[in-house]
Order: C-alpha cells, then structure tokens, then sequence
C-alpha cells in the first residue's frame, strides 16, 4: 500500500511523503503504481516550470518526499490539485493508497 | 532541481518474476504390474504395462507390439529372474 503524509505548518503544506507500493497489480501492470507516478510526476515537473529552485524532491528506497522551499500561490494550487487527484485514487482503492495529514504547528 | 523522467513504476514493487514456460505434462500412462506374483489369471489377461521390456515375457506369455505381457493360458503368475539383472513373469497351469 503507499501511504501519503502530508506535513503542514499553520496551515501550509510544508512536505508531501509518499512511501510504500500499491500492490494492486504485478510490476509493469499496476495502473495505481502508475496513477500515482504520473499525478506526483507530472505536479513536480509542472512546479519546476514555474521555479526550479522551489521545492525539492528527496527519493529514497521505497519513499519520495516532495519538500516545499519557496512558497507561492502556483506551487500550492498543484500541490493541492495533486493531492486532491491522490485523494480520489484512495477513495478507488483504498487498500492500495491511502493519505494521512499531520497538522506541525512548531 | 532537473524535472523528473516519467516512471510510470515508480511506486510498483519487486519486478514480476519471469514466467516459467514449463507447467506442462501428460497424463500418467498407469504402467507396471497388472497381476501381482501368485494371482490366478485367465488367458489374455495383462499381466505387465510397460515401455521397452523392463520385464521379459517367461513360459506361456506373450508380448504385444507395445511390450505389453499377457498371459497365454490360464494359470497363476510367477515373476522370475532372467539371467544375472533380468526379470520374466511366466504362467503355470494350475494341477487339477
């Protein structure tokens, strides 16, 4: 299953973590593996677009992070449009994806 | 920070594992003995299924195209030994 975290600070999303397989299907066949690939994919290179220098994403064993550097109004609205697309992938398979948010006010 | 390529995988997990091209075999061919040593039998009755002559045909047995031994008279059945590694199945009329 992949978990999605999102991290937020007074309300601003600070850092998205994805971690885990979806398990749906076998490699080369698994349509949520690719869903979500392609939604996180194409949210970081259409960020990238605007600003390269304002978020960065950290890929390790089994875990992407995506982390917010500069804030602004154009990589909110498609980090928001991403997770609103990963949100309605869980709602369509739940036992393959599933997103939490963890509210940090430090 | 370079865009990212679009791998389409990047959340699947262990590469499926080759499929194997075997999986396939025929049904068993139910060979060996058909008459265990001491039965009575009749005349024509199949005494041994077999490829090849794993088992020689002895006194008053015969042998078919397809190796198969059968008795030629009605009589009890006696594996035998052939030689130093042989082995014969005979039939012996039974006294009256």
């Amino acid at each position: 299953m992949i978990k999605v975290e999102i991290k937020k600070q007074e309300g601003k999303i600070k850092e998205v973590l994805l971690k885990g397989h979806a398990m749906y299907d076998d490699y080369g066949k698994d349509i949520v593996c690719a869903g979500v690939s392609s939604i996180f994919i194409t949210t970081v290179n259409a960020i990238l677009k605007f600003d390269q220098n304002s978020i960065k994403v950290i890929e390790e064993k089994n875990k992407v992070t995506l982390r917010v550097l500069k804030e602004s109004k154009e990589n909110e609205k498609m980090i928001e449009n991403m997770l609103e697309l990963l949100q309605e992938l869980s709602q369509n398979y739940p036992k393959n994806i599933t997103i939490r948010e963890d509210e940090n006010n430090e | 920070m370079n865009r990212m390529l679009l791998n389409l995988q990047l959340f699947a997990h262990v590469k499926a594992q080759g499929s194997t091209k075997n999986g396939r075999d025929s049904a068993g061919r139910r060979l060996g003995a058909k008459a265990a040593d001491g039965e009575t039998v009749s005349a024509g009755s199949i005494l041994y299924r077999q490829r090849g002559t794993k088992i020689y045909p002895g006194t008053n047995v015969g042998m078919g195209k397809d190796h198969t031994l059968f008795a030629k008279i009605t009589g009890v059945v006696r594996f035998e030994r052939l030689g130093r590694d042989k082995k014969k199945v005979s039939v012996y009329e039974v006294e009256a």
